[in-house]
């Protein structure tokens, strides 16, 4: 009996807890219902997890300066598109969220309000950064350009005996690597980082080096996108994956056993020269116990094809804002004036440049302090032409994982047959994958 | 059998099942030693190596993880829809499994029928429709969430419950009913305390279905306010394909501390609850 | 007693029937109607009839991912009970400290889900690190292989207690019985004890087949469908 009792009571205070607690909830949806008639309010379904918190003081500074509650929820890795489809179908629905590009934006325009007109459409600094709709319109503003190339160790470089000057294409870069690699016994670290195959770092090269030999395509037939990719430049693509993955820091076939912490990690440690990736990762290599400034920098990845002296690093973007056109009037209004107060005002685009590490195209950006980033400026305004960003044009997830197959089965066993199964997930897959998703 | 006529009871069992023993624990103890591990020196080939002078990290693992991400207050949360969605799961369902046992007309075989079908629909089926439904409500906080477990947990505990039921007889519940008992109270004092042992085995099953689901909360609770400690441990990983690994570590551990805890200290209850649960499903 | 406990109908399968209907049946069925339509949100489906069903038949990693689950579920399940089958008649022998054993082997059932699969991504990635042998998302029967034996040490401790409690349950007069009539222990095993812990046997076929069919939380985080969807089960594809 006594049990029972206990039950029952436990049982009581869970629905006065319920009741209770519901209560407090429509009272608190109530207020903010009150409030958003007069102001509106904004909710951000933020894509990149390292930057929630920053994001979260940014809005919270905001709130306080304007009085316009801002939400800003940040998706779990790899759950984008999952979280947006289902906060979309809620009452309160993201206000803001973002797209990786045309692809991506295929999904989502019935959701786009036409950013064309709207202050911080003017603030962009080129009209590049705009992402157009099949209509014409503008449905999503690139917020945040980045680069890749190649991250050098200074240091390990000049005690090999060469400096960064004398990288100026893929043949001084392959001389180099090479001759490292002849001497590592000697020298104690290899040329390049493992290029590990593993989810978290296989998109260094399915996506990223795969950009280059697109990129180079699309220049020499004057295309910004296409339904069927021909290769043109498989074999540079080759030619520097070999040379990734033939002086590395283990051999090419243990390269699918490794991730892209094993890769940092080596780095960091000074085991490798160069290391592929972008300047996201300069707060993960720069630091205390970590490298300085001076240790560090990125150049071009050559690939041995156009003007190399004039190559830059690869900038672009895959990082859209789109507003939800579906939300109510004020809300768009409140996300709007949002938007343009984090590219504008000084809080928000020095928290942007220094909290969040981000380079922003708009016209107010503050310098952002990350090295890689200063090193594109310098190379833009040196006059060397940025490698676009190609991949938002890739077909689909599945024929990036299906290169990233491919390339490990390369990797394991370089052959010209293992090759030709590059070549088919490249060419005959881009094909099969558009046709299959644009029926 | 033949070992114990050799004079030697069991001890070869014994030994085999110690280092069987020792094998199954050892995820969990590689956890363990991994989450004091400096974050450099966690990686795929040294994650079997036990730390070192240089790569033992001491608690900061741990105190990133809870500072960080605000892991106390989603360790609350976790808790509470655990508590509140088990305890509503298996007094819910157990009477409504006495009711459709006891009662023989066609809406207790629909309601069956319906739990057995529920249990074997995967919940990707209605993920997308349940956030909406949950959202329209307002079962989206992490204090009414249960009823949302209630109703998808439903298909098994009732199924259990039901099938425990059949064998228990009828005699005692008619006895209480003509002493003047009217059915709540039959319920209470004498179809529920037959019930314990069942209890606690479809408890188990529920709690760490609850405790450990990511994927429900995520779609239906207001993602704005609260997070639950499995969505926390997702956001380890970074955009980039980074994983903050030293603090992901700290904070598995920390998950399945408190039900390592529960379990060891209420051990003999469960395992007793579940034997006996299960002889008669 | 039956029409007395009719009335209170209410009370005891109210609470129940609503939830039930609210967290399951309702969204089933805008699920199901879903599926015949074309959408990226629920607010702006539009009907296609039967396209999405073509489609996915016609998609290849569909049936590969069907074919995967079928494989997936036989093997997980015969393992699962094969095993905790052999454990639970090894463990209501007189062994010293087969409660100890059975506390451990109860354990895994305690962790769940995301966690499980991460620590189990960790575990494997390093083994198959140090042997040599490309990583989880490269790896198809490395994959496989690696989800059953996750499911197998997260269900033989559970389905083990059930089976202790049905071996328990067979009467030791009988085993005698058989034993004096000559039997030898095989044959005690297959045709005594086994029949009697037939309900047992079908309880935990129930429970794994279930299990293994809509298994989501260790997939994603083990190998998140990779590679090229070769481990991506049903479940991950609808």
């Amino acid at each position: 009996m006594k049990k029972v009792l206990a039950l029952l009571l436990a049982m009581l205070l869970c629905l006065g807890l319920l009741a209770g607690c519901g209560g407090q909830d429509d009272g608190g949806d109530a207020g903010d219902g009150d409030g958003g008639e007069a102001t509106g309010s904004v909710y951000y379904l933020n894509f990149k997890p390292e930057q929630d918190e920053a994001w979260q003081a940014l809005a919270a500074a905001y709130t306080e300066e304007s009085g316009v509650p801002v939400t800003v929820v940040t998706a779990a890795s790899g759950n984008y598109e999952t979280t947006l489809m289902a906060e979309m179908g809620k009452s309160e629905a993201p206000t803001l969220f973002q797209v990786n590009g045309p692809v991506g934006l295929k999904n989502w325009q019935d959701y786009c309000y036409d950013l064309s007109g709207s202050d911080i459409y003017g603030q962009l600094t080129s009209e590049s950064f705009g992402l157009k709709g099949d209509d014409g319109s503008v449905a999503g503003i690139a917020y945040v350009v980045e680069s890749y190339g190649l991250i050098v160790n200074k240091t390990l470089l000049s005690a090999a005996g060469y400096t960064v000057d004398d990288i100026k294409s893929f043949a001084d870069l392959k001389r180099i690597a090479e001759d490292i690699t002849v001497r590592s016994g000697e020298l104690g670290f290899a040329a390049f980082s493992s290029a590990g195959m593993d989810g978290s770092s296989d998109w260094r090269f399915k996506t990223h080096l795969a950009n280059l030999p697109i990129y180079f395509e699309y220049q020499t037939d004057g295309i910004g996108s296409t339904e069927a990719i021909k290769g043109t430049y498989l074999d540079n693509y080759r030619a520097i994956w070999d040379l990734y993955i033939n002086n590395s820091t283990c051999a090419p076939a243990e390269l699918s056993a490794k991730t892209g912490d094993d890769s940092r990690n080596e780095f960091l440690a000074g085991k490798a020269v160069f290391f592929q990736n972008g300047s996201w990762e300069y707060n993960n290599l720069v630091g205390e116990d970590k490298f300085s400034d001076e240790d560090l920098a990125m150049i071009p990845i050559y690939i041995g094809v156009g003007d190399e002296a004039n190559q830059g690093l690869c900038t672009g973007t895959e990082n859209y804002w789109c507003v939800n056109k579906e939300a109510p009037e004020e809300n768009i209004k409140a996300t709007l004036d949002f938007m343009n107060w984090c590219v504008t005002s000084e809080k928000g685009t020095s928290a942007m440049a220094n909290d969040m590490g981000f380079v922003i195209p708009f016209k107010n950006a503050v310098e952002s302090p990350n090295l890689f980033v200063k090193q594109d400026n310098e190379m833009t305004i040196a006059g060397k032409i940025p490698v676009s960003w190609n991949f938002p044009t890739m077909p689909s997830e599945e024929w990036k994982n299906v290169l990233g197959s491919a390339l490990t089965v390369y990797a394991a066993d370089q052959s010209d047959e293992t090759w030709a199964g590059v070549q088919e997930a490249f060419v005959a897959n881009w094909a099969a994958e558009y046709q299959l998703l644009n029926q | 059998m033949n070992r114990s006529k050799n004079g030697i009871p069991g001890l070869g069992w014994t030994v085999f099942f110690s280092i069987l023993s020792a094998l199954y624990m050892y995820p969990i103890v590689m956890i363990l030693l991994n989450s004091f591990k400096v974050e450099t020196a966690i990686s795929t080939s040294t994650a079997f190596q036990m730390p070192t002078g240089d790569s033992f990290a001491g608690f900061s693992n741990y105190i990133d993880a809870i500072a960080s991400k605000g892991f106390l207050q989603s360790m609350c949360y976790s808790l509470l829809i655990t508590i509140t969605s088990v305890a509503l799961i298996l007094l819910c369902c157990s009477m409504c499994a006495w009711y459709i046992t006891r009662v023989n007309n066609l809406l207790s075989k629909a309601v069956y029928l319906l739990c057995a079908f529920s249990m074997v629909v995967p919940f990707q089926m209605v993920m997308f429709t349940l956030s909406q439904t949950a959202d329209r409500l307002k079962l989206n906080t992490p204090w009414n969430i249960c009823v949302i477990y209630l109703g998808f947990g439903a298909g098994l505990a009732v199924f259990l419950f039901s099938g425990f039921m059949k064998s228990i007889p009828i005699e005692i519940e008619e006895a209480a009913m003509i002493d003047g008992c009217n059915p709540l109270q039959t319920y209470f004092k004498v179809v529920f305390p037959i019930l314990k042992p069942t209890m606690i085995s479809v408890g188990v099953l529920e709690t760490m279905w609850v405790w450990n689901d990511y994927l429900l909360p995520t779609l239906v609770l207001d993602i704005k306010k609260y997070r639950t400690v499995p969505m926390l441990i997702q956001y380890f990983r970074g955009s980039y394909g980074r994983v903050e690994m030293g603090p992901m570590m700290a904070c598995i551990v920390l998950t399945i501390l408190p039900v390592i805890v529960i379990y060891l200290v209420g051990q003999k209850h469960i395992i007793k609850g579940v034997l006996a649960g299960a002889v008669k499903g | 007693m039956e029409k007395a406990l009719q009335r209170w109908f209410p009370v005891f399968v109210l609470p129940t029937l609503a939830a039930f209907i609210i967290g399951f049946i309702w969204p089933f069925c805008q699920g199901l109607y879903l599926s015949f339509c074309r959408f990226t949100t629920i607010n702006n489906a539009s009907w296609v009839g039967i396209d999405n069903y073509i489609n996915s038949f016609s998609d290849a990693s569909f049936g590969d991912s069907f074919w995967f689950t079928v494989a997936f579920a036989v093997v997980s399940t015969v393992l699962i009970n094969v095993l905790a089958f052999a454990v639970a008649l090894a463990l209501t022998r007189s062994i010293r400290g087969t409660n100890v054993f059975r506390t451990v082997f109860f354990m895994p059932n305690l962790i769940g889900g995301i966690v499980l699969g991460y620590i189990w991504q960790i575990l494997i990635n390093c083994l198959l690190s140090i042997v040599g042998q490309p990583l989880l998302n490269l790896n198809t029967p490395a994959g496989y292989w690696g989800m059953i034996i996750l499911m197998c040490w997260q269900q033989v401790g559970y389905m083990m207690i059930i089976y202790v409690a049905g071996l328990q349950n067979v009467p030791p007069e009988l085993v005698e019985a058989a034993q004096i009539d000559g039997a030898t222990s095989w044959q005690t095993l297959l045709w005594v004890k086994l029949p009697m812990v037939m309900p047992s046997i079908t309880i935990c076929l129930f429970l794994t087949i279930t299990n293994s069919f809509k298994l989501f939380d260790q997939n994603l985080s083990l190998t998140g469908g990779e590679p090229a969807h070769a481990t991506e089960m049903l479940a991950l594809n609808i």
